[in-house]
């Protein structure tokens, strides 16, 4: 009798273990499987940059981000290099903040607190996404495809041990002829850092592969943030009606948030590889 | 629900850890932009693309350790992530080391 509710107890015991009673590593089942599959997105996102790493190593020149991203909305003519990505980056990173904050005050159950940091968390995601929309609308405005971009550079040919070879002078932002689709000299015939470009030179247009890259993995984070915006917003209508208050715990807010926090985190090398670098 | 007196100092702490951590990344993200524009081209690439790699690696520990709350985790937690990541640095290597190979067969036949 005493051993029937011995191997009875034990039953339930393992019984309780494979229902996820015991939290592996003190979390629970859904977080952990979040992080796996943070993981694993983390993974694809490194195979896209190292590729991007490896072309751009293979190529002879490639654009100059300081040349590239130099326009700011309203502000035509001015050119502020990094100037509109800085913003960007500002408005994902306090997203991020924000969506901390929720989780936060979804630990002391504070309702009205994770409805507010949310909803700000999901106006930064938008924000960002706006500003994403604004900046490849005015890339493809000067001429950037997947296979051609304006931003190139000049060559001038010169004789280099008896042979006439042509000499890399210089990186010039080329005119997109709207109606011919040629990438034309500057009308002021100057090249990006001022200097005149001498009659001789040849144009050339930027890095083929340029484009492909750029719109493919900023692509691919939108896309992230796209979706952590949809989750956030699905999270934000779950905790306005109470869901999370009568289950007795915010957890979905922190796996939420965790996605959210990889999709900043991306963000940081897509910064450093496309703009900085 | 009654919130202790140690949970709510422990809750003040982390809201300050929080946005302690947001300064940082913004004088961080500030800082990068403000070399990127001012580096005199004398000074050379080398050197300031390591600082870039280097700034961009505080910002995603503050972004793993702060705000995925990484850095609370179980050690056995941190280190099953953390470690599958460092494939990741010989991937980097061996592909950019392949990519200065394409570079030089391509100016080879040429």
């Amino acid at each position: 009798m005493a051993a029937d509710t011995h191997l009875e107890k034990e039953t339930e015991q393992v019984q309780d273990i494979w229902n996820g009673g015991t939290e592996p590593m003190k979390a629970s089942y859904g977080k952990l499987m979040m992080w796996y599959f943070i993981l694993s997105d983390a993974f694809t996102f490194a195979s896209f940059l190292i590729m991007y790493a490896a072309l751009r190593v293979s190529s002879e020149v490639w654009p100059d981000p300081n040349a590239v991203f130099n326009s700011f909305p309203f502000l035509h003519g001015t050119k502020l290099p990094l100037g509109f990505v800085t913003v960007m980056t500002f408005i994902l990173i306090l997203s991020s903040v924000f969506v901390v904050r929720a989780v936060q005050e979804g630990h002391r159950m504070n309702q009205k607190g994770v409805l507010l940091w949310m909803f700000l968390g999901i106006l930064g995601g938008l924000g960002f996404l706006g500003c994403q929309a604004w900046e490849w609308n005015h890339l493809i405005h000067q001429g950037m495809t997947f296979t051609s971009n304006p931003f190139g550079h000049y060559t001038v040919p010169e004789v280099v041990d008896g042979q006439t070879v042509d000499v890399f002078k210089g990186y010039v932002n080329l005119v997109h002829d709207h109606e011919t689709g040629e990438f034309n000299l500057p009308a002021d015939g100057k090249d990006n850092k001022g200097n005149v470009i001498p009659e001789n030179a040849t144009k050339h247009t930027g890095t083929y592969l340029f484009g492909c890259l750029f719109f493919f993995i900023t692509g691919f984070h939108g896309f992230h943030v796209t979706t952590g915006v949809l989750l956030n917003i699905m999270i934000w209508i779950q905790s306005a009606r109470g869901v999370y208050q009568r289950s007795g715990n915010y957890e979905m807010v922190e796996k939420v948030g965790l996605y959210w926090h990889f999709v900043d985190l991306v963000w940081v090398f897509v910064f450093l590889a496309f703009y900085l670098l | 629900m009654a919130a202790g007196h140690n949970d709510n100092a422990a809750y003040e702490k982390q809201k300050r850890a929080v946005w302690v951590a947001t300064i940082i990344m913004g004088v961080v993200t500030i800082a990068e932009v403000a070399i990127a524009l001012n580096w005199p081209e004398s000074w050379g690439r080398g050197v300031l693309n390591l600082l870039f790699i280097l700034m961009s690696a505080v910002k995603a520990v503050f972004i793993v350790g702060e705000f995925m709350h990484l850095r609370y985790e179980m050690r056995a937690m941190m280190i099953s992530f953390l470690a599958p990541c460092l494939f990741l640095l010989w991937f980097l290597i061996a592909f950019m080391m392949e990519g200065q190979s394409w570079l030089a067969l391509r100016e080879f036949w040429n």
